[in-house]
């Protein structure tokens, strides 16, 4: 029989029981949703707060930076932004930057916004495709966009889209959402809005809540979606729930046991360490 | 115009081997921290790094061509010769005979990043963000005057603990010690929402493996 007490045991408990109990209780959500409340915060308020001020034909930016890994954090906020965008008659220019994936990510985001039928390509909306980058190049973006991009993703040129009539640089665009998992939102803040004061915000990954919090407080981004909670804030502000709301259940009860995790090991570590 | 619909469950048969393919390489690349490490895995690993290279390579060659070599090939953009002149002098690099050709096109390539850098960092980085943790809140009422507090205390405090001219003593000791709590509190809340997104990614998997199965709607 082991001489192990209790204790011992709960900070010795395989990490693998906890990751399966983990994936099984990540599924239950979504199977029943919760529905627990969300609360909103600032971030996501001025996020849709300026995008509520989008006036019909004014021409917006999605710069799609996030992989399919990301899709969890950054889509619900894309989704619910595109949305919004439609409902407002803005005209939308996407194209994306970091992650080769970007085609499935857009092809996500149009089949989400039913909306998009209404929407005639290369008029309403238009599609750049994957571009490698780096700062210098989000910079020329600013201020000239043909200087890097001659075709859309399907070979048109866009000098043919009625979208692109007057459009070449930051200063043409209302407003650009850059969505993130790493720092080409900062390129965006310091090539477009600082140069350009081109209105610029933030739909990244959870991560990045802390580093471009910085920004919103100085004003230098207007917004910001944190991860899923921030696509689930947006989903609430927009009025149509989806992806985000459902993946916050299970965010939560991801975290109810984490933190019961966390106190069984202390409780454990400080029941032994007395007992020596 | 679009690629197929990605919200639905496909219905060709294609479009259902791939969802099953991606459902099973998923399971097995979880095999190896719901289980252990195991030939499973490691297929399903080699398989998703073969593809992600495949999917990358096609990706670039694709951008190559719509945004450098169409606008030189049909004369459009002729200056164009340039950067691609220069990313080819990347791959000399291999050789050690002409490595000392890709110099260039790095020094070029750090150069450049480093003005733009550098010229439009200290506005956004520097100045507004010494503004906006000096300016006292106009609206907002106690909360705002709180957080305002807190800021700047810990703006002061963190920036002193850097402070490494001077030993830690007299009125530098408690003022650093606060610092370090701060800049403490600041890694735990990015190491927090790093957690949050690990876990996010989880449940994008979770939600996955119930829309292949039909138990939820894809």
């Amino acid at each position: 029989m082991s001489s192990e007490s209790i204790w011992d045991r709960l900070q010795t408990i395989d990490r693998r029981i906890f990751y399966w109990i983990l994936f099984i209780a990540l599924m239950i959500p979504f199977i029943r949703p919760l529905s627990l409340p969300i609360a909103l915060t600032p971030t996501t308020r001025g996020l849709y707060d300026e995008l509520a001020k989008v006036q019909p034909g004014d021409v917006c930016l999605l710069s799609i930076n996030s992989g399919v890994s990301a899709w969890p954090d950054c889509l619900p906020a894309m989704v619910a932004s595109v949305k919004m965008l439609v409902r407002q008659e803005a005209k939308i220019i996407v194209w994306g930057m970091g992650h080769v994936d970007v085609d499935i990510t857009w092809n996500k985001i149009v089949s989400k916004v039913p909306e998009l039928e209404t929407y005639t390509y290369g008029e309403d909306y238009a599609y750049f495709g994957y571009l490698p980058t780096q700062e210098t190049t989000i910079a020329l973006l600013a201020s000239n966009i043909r200087g890097v991009f001659t075709l859309d993703k399907y070979g048109n040129p866009i000098d043919s889209l009625r979208i692109m009539e007057g459009v070449n640089t930051a200063e043409d665009f209302r407003v650009a959402l850059s969505s993130d998992t790493g720092d080409i939102g900062d390129y965006y803040v310091r090539q477009w809005h600082t140069n350009y004061r081109t209105p610029v915000a933030e739909i990244g990954i959870a991560m990045l809540g802390s580093s471009y919090m910085p920004y919103f407080l100085s004003g230098d981004i207007f917004g910001m979606t944190v991860g899923s909670r921030g696509g689930a804030e947006l989903e609430k502000l927009v009025g149509a729930p989806g992806d985000g709301t459902i993946t916050m259940d299970a965010i939560n009860v991801s975290h109810i046991l984490v933190v019961i995790a966390v106190i069984l090991a202390n409780v454990g570590y400080f029941a032994t360490r007395r007992s020596r | 115009m679009f690629l197929p619909n990605v919200a639905q469950y496909p219905t060709d048969p294609a479009g259902i081997a791939g969802v099953w393919a991606a459902l099973l390489l998923m399971l097995a690349i979880y095999s190896y921290p719901l289980y252990k490490e195991n030939r499973v895995f490691r297929f399903a690993e080699h398989t998703f790094i073969a593809a992600a290279m495949a999917i990358s390579i096609i990706t670039y060659i694709d951008s190559l061509l719509r945004t450098q070599l169409r606008g030189l090939i049909t004369g459009e953009q002729v200056l164009l010769i340039v950067p691609v002149i220069l990313g080819l002098m990347m791959y000399a690099l291999l050789h050690p005979d002409y490595r000392w050709m890709s110099r260039y096109p790095i020094a070029i390539l750090v150069g450049s990043a480093m003005g733009l850098g550098i010229s439009s960092v200290i506005i956004p980085q520097i100045t507004n963000q010494v503004i906006s943790t000096i300016t006292a809140p106009t609206t907002g009422g106690a909360r705002a005057w709180f957080d305002f507090i807190v800021i700047a205390i810990g703006t002061i405090c963190a920036t002193l603990y850097f402070l490494l001219t001077y030993e830690h003593t007299g009125v530098l000791k408690p003022t650093t010690r606060i610092g370090r709590l701060f800049i403490m509190l600041g890694l735990g809340a990015y190491f927090g929402n790093t957690t949050l997104f690990r876990l996010s990614m989880l449940a994008g998997r979770a939600q996955y493996f119930l829309q292949v199965l039909k138990i939820i709607p894809m």
